[in-house]
């Protein structure tokens, strides 16, 4: 047993009502646990726990028991237990202190006092078994976030925590990054007693890996096998969700596992809609390039965009989906090339531009600074002259009941909402989308569906950038695949996600012609 | 150039230009400056700073000059007069508008221009030394204010970025520009750059920043009592000729009682390093010259001797200029001659990944 905790309640400073309540679990040596449940649920509060970075560094109160390692974690110094249990954060950014890899891998040893033959044994080993040797001199600011985040996991290993805790390690990267990053964990964790606690919303790739599974919401904490989550849990990959409703025993967790389970059975591609025929071009991009100095970061893009119509813009991060966008919004003044909205030369200004083609960019939630929702909608109501009344504003946008509330008290979901409020309110013909779902639960992603969906319903159109094939998959018509700054490849939804495409969903793997988990019928 | 070398550099500046007030010599401070600042390496982070605190330190001479307008000055070079109310005399002699002289201007500019130089050579520090490498040279009794001074370092730039990509999300909601939207940038990156340093803090935190023992009770004792010795110091010094004695060794006691708190933390707060960053002799002998003579001009500005004041209101008589008085000025070029004549720079510059610049 490395962990325990019983009847553990904790509150937040100035909160009402507990973060967590009455929690009680163990963790054994080797397990590996993930923690899931929708954002705000306490995923974070739960694995700060076990660190002491709550109660010691964020305040509140707290009642219950806990020991990790014979610790008690409330009350030993945080950098004391990081001996026992490292951490590692959600933005590979927001968490390192040196400038080279092997300098921040050393840092925490540095600061323990670790001999120095003794420190470089151990960076060797690490760089070693999380198979970044490559990047060993390399500076930190020159890495993609996926080598960031796993020189970040070396760093914290390299006190020999015999407690790892990851939170949302992957949310930040794209699939290539985040699939590195979960193959080193999955490496750690065989290779010994290593307990791994990982918080995650992309359940697919960690279900058929863990030992079990702890949903935490509103606080709770249930502890489940990962069959049983699977079968139990409220969101849950499409292959989980298409198993339950065949009624298939046991829940499959892979794709291989249900084509195993559905062996002999017949199955058929249920009804769906198809996209209905565009309407007028709303946006041609002809010839659209953009240098950085000798980086080609987009060239020669040509593709038009009509009514109705909602692209999803995939390729691997770096590959110019962002420049894309800011050249399209005149952000980028270097820009060549042709923008057309509507068949007339797109105007000079952003604001004029955004006007017919709004931009909501990465982390939108940045630039609010109202004291209420309703200001800040207001605000660009009143900048964009629209007609639109505020209440009519606040319904559109289903911040209705969240109007008088501060956007800072919201949580990342609501204020991810309440900036494509702010972005979109003065409803432009054109939505260009910058990764929107990015680190967003599945209700999150049910809204911005439902919001796309009634956009091109009412002859709107959308380009979104993202990396979440499936939920992308519920709302686009059409996929743009850009690569190295080249449009690869310009399909129609159902080719692009479906079986034998560029990135089929989990549906198309199980099925050919299906694409959504509803489709798959028995 | 080893850190403590720049360390060194920074606080020569800083005293040099602050104890001067004769134009020709600051303009001598402010050159040598943007000599090192060409040459030195501008491989961390913070070189992003450097046009954002340039502008900042052209603004503020800027703003230095027009109070000077506003509060008008005295003198006997009147150059035009400002109509302003005459403020009763409870506003401790405070007056709005008046007749402004050139005396006042030249004051002002002065105190403009020993801002500038300093601002420019934190701009180059920054630009030329990682927080890292400072949080490394920097005394274990302060290990706390390490980690003020790594988040301070970190943030600066990020806070800048933050501004460019605030700036332009109110440009994508409509909004047009100008001053009277001030408020609207600086408010979400000052709470932006407040919640990220609370997340640097908390992962230093968790990766066991300071986890060696601190200091016995005693060395905090002693260390403790040197800000009312040094304080007593102070008081004597400029309030009481007679007792500038007593005073001068209330001041060495207070230096001496932090030195050995310092030095006794040193010994207890066992941490290690896996690459010693190599201090060069002649980064040693420049550190300390560059320290000592900071110490020296300091010293001799409190007790009243310096070859570089000049006071335009003593009848606005063109500043002297002397070989002997512009060698302490031109001194603080030193790093420019040590990076000409050194072996090109250790690290590679920044390259930017593709990821970074579609940001």
């Amino acid at each position: 047993m490395i962990a325990t905790v019983r009847g553990l309640t904790y509150r937040y400073p100035g909160a009402d009502s507990p973060a967590l309540r009455n929690v009680s679990l163990d963790v054994d040596e080797g397990a590996f646990l993930l923690l899931a449940g929708p954002s705000a649920g306490g995923k974070s509060t739960l694995l700060r726990l076990f660190n002491g970075l709550i109660p010691q560094f964020h305040g509140g109160q707290i009642s219950g028991e806990m020991r990790v390692g014979e610790l008690d974690p409330a009350r030993t110094p945080t950098r004391q237990m990081a001996r026992i249990a490292g951490m590692v954060f959600q933005e590979p950014e927001a968490q390192s202190v040196a400038d080279t890899v092997e300098e921040e891998i050393a840092f925490g040893m540095e600061q323990h006092g670790v001999p120095a033959p003794e420190m470089r044994r151990r960076v060797e080993a690490l760089l070693a078994s999380l198979r970044i040797e490559h990047l060993r001199v390399r500076t930190l600011a020159t890495l993609s976030g996926g080598e960031r985040q796993r020189v970040a996991i070396a760093a914290v290993l390299a006190l020999q925590p015999r407690l790892l805790l990851l939170d949302e390690p992957t949310s930040q990267l794209d699939p290539a990054g985040a699939d590195a990053v979960i193959d080193a964990i999955r490496g750690l964790h065989s290779a010994g007693e290593l307990a791994v606690l990982v918080a995650e919303h992309r359940l697919e790739r960690l279900l058929p890996l863990v030992t079990g599974v702890l949903g935490v919401q509103g606080g709770i904490v249930s502890e489940y096998g990962a069959r049983e989550a699977a079968a139990r849990l409220g969101a849950v990959p499409p292959v989980c969700e298409i198993g339950r409703r065949l009624k298939l025993t046991p829940v499959p967790l892979t794709v291989a596992e249900a084509l195993t389970a559905l062996q002999g059975r017949t199955l058929h591609v249920g009804t769906h809609p198809y996209p209905p025929a565009p309407g007028a071009e709303l946006l041609k991009v002809d010839g659209l390039s953009v240098t950085y100095g000798e980086l080609v970061a987009l060239r020669e893009a040509t593709f038009s965009l009509h009514e109705g119509e909602v692209i999803a813009l995939i390729g691997p991060n770096g590959s110019g989906k962002t420049t894309l966008f800011r050249a399209i919004a005149g952000l980028i003044r270097q820009a060549r090339g042709t923008v057309l909205f509507g068949g007339a030369a797109a105007p000079a200004g952003v604001a004029e531009r955004t006007a017919f083609a709004g931009l909501v960019p990465q982390d939108p939630a940045i630039a609010l600074y109202h004291e209420s929702v309703r200001d800040e909608l207001a605000e660009t109501l009143r900048n964009r002259r629209s007609k639109t009344s505020i209440d009519n504003s606040l319904k559109r946008w289903n911040l209705a009941s969240l109007g008088s509330r501060h956007p800072r008290d919201l949580s990342v979901g609501q204020q991810q909402r309440v900036a494509i409020g702010a972005m979109l309110a003065h409803e432009p013909g054109v939505w260009l989308l910058d990764e929107p779902t990015r680190g967003a639960d599945s209700v999150a992603k049910a809204w911005l569906a439902d919001a796309l969906h009634r956009h091109a319903e009412a002859g709107g159109a959308a380009i979104v950038a993202t990396h979440d094939i499936e939920s992308a998959a519920r709302y686009a018509t059409r996929v743009i695949a850009l690569d190295e700054g080249v449009i690869s490849h310009d399909l129609p939804m159902r080719v692009a996600f479906g079986s034998g495409g560029l990135s089929p969903t989990q549906a198309a793997r199980l099925l050919p012609g299906a694409v959504l988990p509803e489709e798959v019928e028995a | 150039m080893h850190t403590m070398a720049w360390v060194g550099w920074v606080m020569l500046v800083m005293v040099v230009a602050l104890t001067t007030t004769n134009p020709y010599y600051l303009g001598i401070v402010l050159l040598s400056v943007l000599l090192v600042a060409v040459l030195a390496p501008k491989t961390a982070t913070g070189v992003a700073s450097f046009r954002t605190l340039f502008i900042f330190g052209v603004s503020m001479l800027v703003i230095s000059v027009a109070i000077s307008v506003i509060n008008g000055s005295y003198g006997s070079h009147e150059l035009f007069t400002i109509p302003g109310p005459q403020l009763p005399w409870w506003f401790g002699g405070l007056r709005l508008g008046g007749p402004v002289s050139a005396e006042g201007l030249v004051a002002a500019l002065t105190r403009g221009l020993a801002i500038l130089s300093v601002l420019l050579a934190f701009g180059v520090f920054n630009g030329a030394v990682s927080p890292h490498r400072v949080l490394r040279t920097a005394p274990a009794a302060v290990f706390q204010a390490g980690l003020i001074v790594t988040v301070g370092l970190t943030l600066l730039p990020s806070s800048i970025e933050d501004v460019r990509r605030i700036r332009e999300m109110r440009a994508l909601r409509g909004a047009r520009g100008g001053l009277r939207q001030l408020p609207a940038l600086v408010v979400p990156a000052v709470i932006g750059g407040l919640e990220r340093s609370m997340r640097l803090a908390e992962a230093m935190e968790a990766r066991g920043y300071g986890a060696s023992p601190p200091a016995q009770r005693l060395p905090r004792l002693v260390g403790m009592t040197s800000a009312p010795l040094l304080l007593a110091a102070a008081c004597g010094w400029f309030y009481y000729e007679p007792l500038r004695l007593p005073a001068t060794i209330a001041a060495g006691l207070g230096l001496a009682a932090i030195g050995w708190w310092m030095a006794s933390s040193a010994r207890s707060r066992h941490t290690t390093s896996l690459n010693v960053e190599p201090f060069s002799l002649a980064d040693r002998v420049l550190a300390s010259a560059s320290l000592g003579l900071a110490a020296l001009t300091l010293g001799l500005a409190l007790a009243g001797w310096s070859s570089l004041k000049y006071n335009p209101f003593a009848g606005l008589a063109w500043p002297p200029f002397g070989a002997t008085g512009a060698i302490l000025p031109l001194v603080t070029a030193w790093p420019a001659f040590r990076l000409l004549f050194s072996s090109p720079p250790e690290v590679a510059p920044v390259r930017l990944s593709p990821q970074v610049l579609e940001r």
